[in-house]
């Protein structure tokens, strides 16, 4: 009994506060396990992992992004995108009826890949690109608070080529090989300016806590250091492997690059891969520089104002990056890697000039 | 040897650069906004053609004189004269392999052949695509789901679609061309072998022979004559001649 006592304790300690629910949460007492289950799941290291930016509100954007993208490119480019899956919602389910598909289609596993990694990568990639939502908050809610938090998503997101190479690698075979060898190019090209804008926020701010982070932005960092922030988004993009930079996945050339070989329901686990890369590296964004989860209070939500304003900036920043593509036409490979060793490495050193000026002006 | 010019494309200047960039963003946003889209939603809505759009070709045998002229004017060979049960020949199309040049409307001296708007018939396979003159003369079969009809409309460059409400009709009434009377005459009656082509080929029975003093003669019915020049196409020693009435 007084390990559960123990346990409640430090359960409720660390509770999302909601005013709007707790005329709701009073009433629980009466029915047995249920107040249990409830305070569990407001424990804000869980609700960060289950709702928010976790489980819930990644799926979400898993499930409706793509969509959205589609959409919104379609609007541009005077076509419709997806339309005739529930036609007078303009084809909302679009992406689950793809997923059913993808479900119930066979994986082919051909004779020359590598079975095992082949078969494995796709599934360990996809847990590995979760694994940063840990580290980020929203709001005030996170599932591990540290005060390293934005290294360890970097590192993370540093491991992300890693994984697609093993793709490539374990499909064996030529445009999945080509594909391969221009994402380690692109990665090596983007990666330095990425990781420099970076550790310029974390020098602006002198800490590296989102938490701390967001509570130092009275002015957001978009506006403290814009080339830092410029250096960042395109990162971001270059990054995600997105039109404008859609170097490794080129479809005109290689197909899809180091996922030409897979099919079934790992394709469709590649397929999100990238939104979900765009998810994390837009709620970095957030976090660095648009003040996190900081935003004017709504009265009755409490904690959840600020995972409210957080997922609001999220998903502004990932349908600017989304827009991208409907501007711009692909960069060739030798164009990107001088973009990205060239202009963005020397606005990236400036950005890190500009936050040690600001530092030592706030210091003088 | 002379130096090469090379291509250059166009130098902007930073501060273009950024106006450029800004107005493509600019553009992409104010569109995914209040979009131009211009998708036709084909079953539930139709484009509207032009009358003078080449589609499915009707065909009325009343005014037919079997002159052969869709079928030899025919650039894909898709038309074909048969046989029907009144001895007429009336032409039959192959929509396998027609490529809807209409020369066959144009070349059409009794106006049978019309030009309609359907261009969505559908076919099973390449033998169903071989239509006969009796699936020509009615018009085939459609469902019509449309509820609005879709024109476009240009304005400074700008593209829009305007939708209308109701059916837009895809059988043309087009006037029938002005017909010139043509009557088949024998230029060189002293030249004719009497081979007698010339009677077996008319459709309307205008020629017709007789044995004279051992001499065999041709008479032509200027009445009877469609002016349809089968007999001129024919005639092996080719006396005879299309002249206007």
């Amino acid at each position: 009994m007084e390990v559960i006592n123990t346990l409640m304790e430090t359960v409720m300690s660390n509770q999302v506060s909601i005013p709007l629910i707790e005329p709701m949460l009073d009433l629980l007492p009466e029915i047995p396990m249920l107040q249990y289950m409830v305070a569990f799941m407001l424990w804000k290291p869980l609700f960060a992992i289950l709702i928010c930016p976790g489980l819930t509100v990644g799926g979400i954007t898993l499930l409706f992004f793509p969509w959205i993208e589609r959409k919104l490119c379609g609007r541009a480019q005077w076509r419709v995108g997806p339309h005739e899956i529930v036609w007078w919602l303009g084809g909302v389910i679009q992406i689950l009826a793809d997923t059913l598909r993808f479900l119930f289609q066979e994986v082919i596993v051909h004779k020359d890949a590598h079975r095992p990694y082949f078969l494995q990568f796709p599934f360990l990639s996809f847990m590995i690109f979760l694994l940063p939502l840990l580290f980020i908050p929203a709001g005030t809610i996170v599932a591990i608070q540290t005060p390293y938090a934005i290294q360890i998503i970097l590192a993370l997101v540093c491991l992300f080529p890693l994984f697609i190479l093993g793709l490539g690698w374990a499909s064996n075979s030529r445009f999945a090989y080509i594909g391969t060898v221009r994402e380690a190019f692109v990665y090596f090209a983007y990666e330095i300016p990425f990781i420099i804008a970076a550790i310029a926020m974390i020098i602006l701010y002198g800490t590296s806590d989102p938490l701390l982070m967001a509570s130092r932005q009275s002015i957001p960092g978009i506006i403290l250091n814009p080339i830092a922030a410029l250096v960042f988004f395109i990162g971001a993009a270059m990054a995600t492997s997105r039109m404008p930079f859609e170097i490794a996945e080129s479809d005109q050339e290689l197909c899809a690059g180091p996922h030409v070989e897979y099919s079934g329901i790992a394709f469709g686990l590649i397929y999100v891969l990238c939104y979900e890369k765009a998810y994390i590296l837009s709620a970095l964004m957030t976090i660095l520089f648009l003040g996190g989860g900081s935003g004017p209070a709504i009265a009755g939500l409490g904690d959840l104002s600020g995972v409210f304003w957080f997922v609001v900036k999220t998903y502004l920043v990932l349908t600017t990056l989304f827009m991208l593509r409907t501007v711009y036409p692909r960069y060739r490979l030798d164009q990107g890697l001088k973009l990205g060793w060239s202009p963005m490495l020397c606005l990236a050193l400036i950005g890190l000039a500009i936050s040690l000026v600001v530092v030592a002006v706030r210091v003088i | 040897m002379k130096s090469m010019k090379k291509v250059v494309g166009p130098e902007y200047n930073l501060g273009e650069k950024i106006k450029t960039n800004v107005y493509a963003v600019g553009v992409a946003m104010q569109e995914s906004v209040y979009p131009h889209t211009a998708t036709v939603f084909y079953p539930r809505e139709r484009k509207k053609m032009p009358d003078n759009f080449r589609g499915f070709i009707l065909f009325d045998p009343d005014k037919c004189i079997s002159c052969f002229n869709c079928s030899f004017v025919c650039p894909a060979n898709a038309i074909r004269m048969k046989e029907a049960p009144n001895k007429r020949y009336y032409p039959t199309v192959d929509y396998g392999r027609c490529i809807f040049c209409h020369f066959c409307i144009d070349s059409c001296s009794g106006g049978a052949l019309k030009a309609t708007k359907i261009h969505d018939v559908a076919y099973k396979d390449m033998d169903e695509m071989f239509t006969p003159t009796e699936e020509m003369i009615e018009l085939p079969e459609i469902i019509r789901e449309d509820k609005k009809y879709v024109e476009y409309e240009i304005e400074e460059d700008d593209l829009h679609l305007k939708r209308t409400k109701g059916e837009d009709y895809l059988f043309v009434d087009v006037p029938p061309p002005i017909q010139i009377p043509m009557v088949s005459q024998c230029i060189d009656r002293a030249s004719c072998i009497g081979c007698r082509v010339c009677e077996e080929m008319c459709e309307s029975g205008a020629i017709s022979s007789s044995a004279e003093n051992g001499m065999l003669r041709m008479k032509i019915d200027t009445d009877k004559c469609t002016g349809c020049g089968l007999c001129v196409k024919e005639c092996s020693m080719q006396i005879l001649k299309l002249e206007r009435k």
